[in-house]
């Protein structure tokens, strides 16, 4: 996907010169205002989307030229006639009232240089085009032209839900070349080893479906057939450090916990265990979870991260290098013996940050701990010693949210300076920076095969990166919020996303459309989580509920026709309520994390305030 | 508690009443009662700099009055100073453009754990403790001298590492003679409690004395267990012995 050429910024800005006589703005707004009320009801709701955009950038060029007066009434008379979901922005534009108040702010400077994307159908196009090229709304027609780019498509003209839901990020909505990269959304193959069977009582996967014998089986989780998934990426696409022993041993946990896994579905819902941090005083900012569930981290604005063991087995630091010594290396337990039962505790504090610490993230090993700040560094902690290894310097703004890769090494962060970026633990500076948002990057997921990386940002678009060249290969919008919560489905074809404005949005990542909205909660989502097999998706919101939707209904029958996939637009069925399979309450505690554990038990996190 | 302390809203001094206007019509809608005490700090604060700015400009401008190009002027400066902003959209997309270009690099594999060269880490040592000038007999009880982290060297090349490799670090001193290489190795370092060749594997006493290695015995063969001895959480970023000094050792009591 071809980056979008920026111009220069002054350039643009010096270019932002006269388009006709300032007060006669007014008329040519309310002239084009008339005359879209006027027209087919087809056509209305999508030429309507032009009313936001238009108003803004008319705004900003009479602030800008300095005149104050017209500026001010244009704003008065007409930023009540914009849409609901616009009002935050139209806050912030109220407030910019000189031109020397629009140097300072970056997203309105990067609103002004790129372009405004408008989905609009060939037949409501002629129809404006006609209209505004008549001699008397040629101004607005030089307007539409320097900052709206209009897609069309051929079809049906969109109606007013459809267009409801794709609309609300700052740049419009995506266009539709901006979809059109091919995305390995498969899983990588799993290796095949031996499982090494004991006497105990298991009901093994057997993919052939042979009765279980006892010898060792190869059991190769995941590639189902040999041949090569064509949606899955090639094994060796990225550099991926191998497995060491701990690792093999730790997948071979991993499938005997799988094997004891609770089959979910509407008729068996999870039971939801939630971790309440008592006292936090509003100051939990981030929650994560080991994938095996034995240990908790939370990270405080009081710049602390304090982790704690979820089981009875205490947290145990290596002995100090006088006790070391002393050991006996030959001995078989010798890695019980390293382990200084003298300070193991429950409780292990971290102190390193000199921010609130925004993020945090288990390696998948459980070797390392990340945590990312407001004091713009992304620090690696070590589980083994419970120090501090590494302070990642590079965004040098407060960054909100940093994962590990699910096979370790590399890790992405985002934060305020409207870039995410992938580091690996061995590098003191990025491998890749991820630009392109116009706000700040709230929110960083990796893919399951670790080949792409979701960002949300507060310019309400979700992207979806690719690790190997750094490209934009998706972009979603609909959401009418800062996104605050991503979850890939465990088969990576999916993605859900949360946000401010309360509604959960699915997405199919290899179509590159919204197949799916989730509406119920009433404020901000920050918690979603996919069970492992991908049959229900929870969502935990500021709203203090947990909500279980079914996931395998939501994917199914997606009409996935050409027609949809040429113009990007899907209807969505109104089924919320049908997906809904349960509302959980709890006291007074806004959930902040949510975390299945391998045998599908729902676990949440979050902090008792109250009020 | 703060409610009682507080002017109610009709009474509150003006500029309270200013602030609470901007506020909401920001749309912060709740707020702490404190957070309009701050604020109005910050703008008393932030005004009177300013106005003290332009005060000196237009004086070196020789100017009688303070006028708006002075305030323009000073407001200029200050936000360049102190309230920066992220870069420019276009200079990101330059800068990413440069960084994406080069492929992903390869991983090495059996290396420990992958940590960037140690100058980048925070896990040398950031403090030196004053060497004790009497000098104490050998016999006579510890002599501890913690800059080293003592543990049992074995020149065995099947010594084996034990499970996974631990993030844990080494400090070594920086006033060890040898420039110690610590890339992605990690290894203990027995103390001798003699000056002479230590090529023996003995186990080592707990007392530490002299702290002369032979650099023979580090090798990339000798990777073991090593312990952080420091406690590295500090925020200083710039540990002292990034640089490994060659001392003089006359701290060191030979013994």
């Amino acid at each position: 996907v071809a980056v979008e050429d920026q111009p220069d910024v002054s350039a643009v800005l010096s270019a932002y010169n006269q388009q006709g006589d300032p007060t006669l703005y007014e008329e040519y707004y309310s002239g084009l205002k008339h005359f879209i009320e006027c027209s087919l009801d087809c056509h209305r709701a999508e030429l309507s989307q032009l009313f936001y955009p238009l108003f803004v950038h008319m705004y900003l060029e009479l602030v800008y030229n300095q005149h104050e007066s017209e500026a001010k009434s244009f704003f008065e008379r007409f930023h009540g006639d914009q849409e609901c979901y616009y009002q935050d922005d139209l806050r912030v534009l109220s407030s910019l009232t000189k031109k020397e108040h629009m140097k300072g702010n970056e997203t309105m400077l990067d609103f002004r240089t790129s372009k405004f994307v408008l989905r609009i159908s060939r037949d409501s196009y002629q129809l404006l085009k006609r209209h505004l090229q008549e001699k008397q709304n040629n101004q607005i027609w030089n307007i539409v032209q320097e900052h709206l780019y209009i897609d069309i498509f051929d079809g049906m003209p969109r109606s007013k839900q459809q267009i409801d839901a794709m609309v609300g990020s700052l740049a419009g909505e995506a266009k539709r070349e901006a979809n059109k990269a091919k995305v390995f959304f498969g899983l990588l193959k799993e290796p095949e080893f031996d499982v090494p069977l004991d006497d105990e009582d298991e009901e093994g996967e057997n993919e052939e479906g042979k009765p279980k014998k006892k010898k060792p089986k190869k059991d190769s989780v995941g590639s189902k057939s040999k041949k090569q998934d064509p949606n899955a990426p090639p094994q060796n696409r990225i550099p991926l450090p191998e497995l060491k022993d701990s690792d093999k041993l730790d997948k071979v946990m991993n499938m005997k916990e799988a094997a004891r896994r609770v089959r979910l579905g509407p008729e068996c819902l999870p039971s939801i265990c939630f971790y309440t941090f008592l006292n936090a005083y509003q100051g939990l900012t981030a929650v994560d979870i080991t994938d095996d569930s034995s240990m908790i981290v939370g990270g405080f604005a009081d710049s602390t991260v304090r982790v704690w063991s979820v089981t009875p087995k205490k947290l145990r630091s290596v002995k100090t290098a006088a006790d070391l010594s002393l050991i006996d290396k030959e001995s078989d337990d010798v890695l019980e013996r390293i382990m200084d039962e003298k300070t193991a505790s429950e409780l292990k504090i971290l102190y390193g940050h000199s921010g609130p610490v925004y993020g945090t993230s288990f390696s998948p090993d459980r070797n390392y701990l990340l945590s990312c700040s407001e004091d713009g560094t992304v620090r690696l902690w070590s589980l083994q010693t419970f120090t501090c290894l590494v302070g990642y310097k590079g965004h040098n703004y407060p960054v909100w949210d940093t994962q590990f890769s699910p096979y370790g090494y590399y890790f992405v962060s985002g934060g305020h300076d409207r870039v995410a970026r992938l580091w690996a633990t061995d590098h003191y500076q990025p491998l890749r920076i991820f630009a392109g948002h116009l706000a700040d990057v709230t929110c960083t997921r990796f893919h399951p095969n670790s080949n792409y990386i979701a960002t949300g940002s507060a310019d309400r678009t979700i992207r979806l990166w690719d690790v190997l060249n750094g490209n934009c290969v998706r972009i979603f919008t609909g959401h009418k919020g800062p996104i605050h919560s991503l979850a890939f489905s465990p088969n990576g074809r999916f993605l859900a996303t949360g946000a401010t404005d309360g509604r959960v949005l699915l997405w199919d990542i290899g179509h590159g459309l919204m197949v799916g909205e989730l509406k119920g909660h009433t404020d901000t989502i920050y918690a979603l989580r996919f069970s492992r097999d991908g049959e229900i998706l929870a969502s935990g919101a500021m709203d203090n509920t947990v909500r279980l939707w079914d996931a395998v209904k939501a994917f199914e029958d997606l009409e996935t026709d050409d027609f949809t996939t040429a113009t990007g637009h899907i209807n969505l069925p109104e089924n919320s309520q049908d997906l809904l399979l349960g509302t959980y309450m709890t006291k007074s505690t806004p959930v902040v994390h949510l975390h299945f554990t391998r045998r599908n038990l729902l676990l949440a996190a979050g902090a008792y305030s109250s009020q | 508690m703060e409610a009682a302390k507080m002017a109610s809203p009709k009474s509150a001094p003006k500029d309270a009443q200013v602030m609470a206007q901007i506020l909401k019509d920001m749309g912060i809608t709740e707020y702490e009662p404190r957070v309009i005490n701050q604020m109005l700090e910050f703008a008393y604060r932030y005004v009177t700099t300013i106005l003290e700015d332009a005060k000196i400009y237009s004086s070196h401008a020789k100017k009688s009055n303070v006028d708006a190009d002075d305030v323009r002027l000073a407001i200029q400066c200050r936000t360049d100073q102190s309230f920066t902003s992220p870069p420019p959209r276009d200079f990101l997309l330059d800068i990413a453009r440069q960084k994406n270009q080069t492929p992903l690099p390869l991983i090495k594999p059996y290396s420990g754990p992958r940590l960037p060269p140690d100058r980048y880490c925070l896990t040398a040592p950031n403090y030196r403790l004053k060497s004790l000038q009497k000098k104490v007999s050998s016999s006579a009880g510890r002599i501890t001298v913690p800059r080293l982290s003592v543990g049992a060297v074995s020149s065995r090349p099947s010594t084996p590492t034990l499970g996974t490799p631990s993030a844990q670090t080494v400090s070594v001193s920086a006033k060890v003679g040898t420039p110690v290489s610590l890339s992605g190795q990690r290894f203990t370092v027995q103390i001798p409690s003699s000056q002479a060749a230590v090529k023996t594997a003995t186990p080592t006493t707990p007392t530490v004395q002299n702290v002369l290695i032979n650099p023979s015995l580090i090798g990339p063969k000798n990777i073991l267990i090593t312990t952080n001895m420091v406690s590295s959480q500090s925020a200083a970023n710039e540990p002292n012995p990034l640089k490994r000094k060659h001392e003089d050792d006359d701290d060191y009591d030979n013994l």
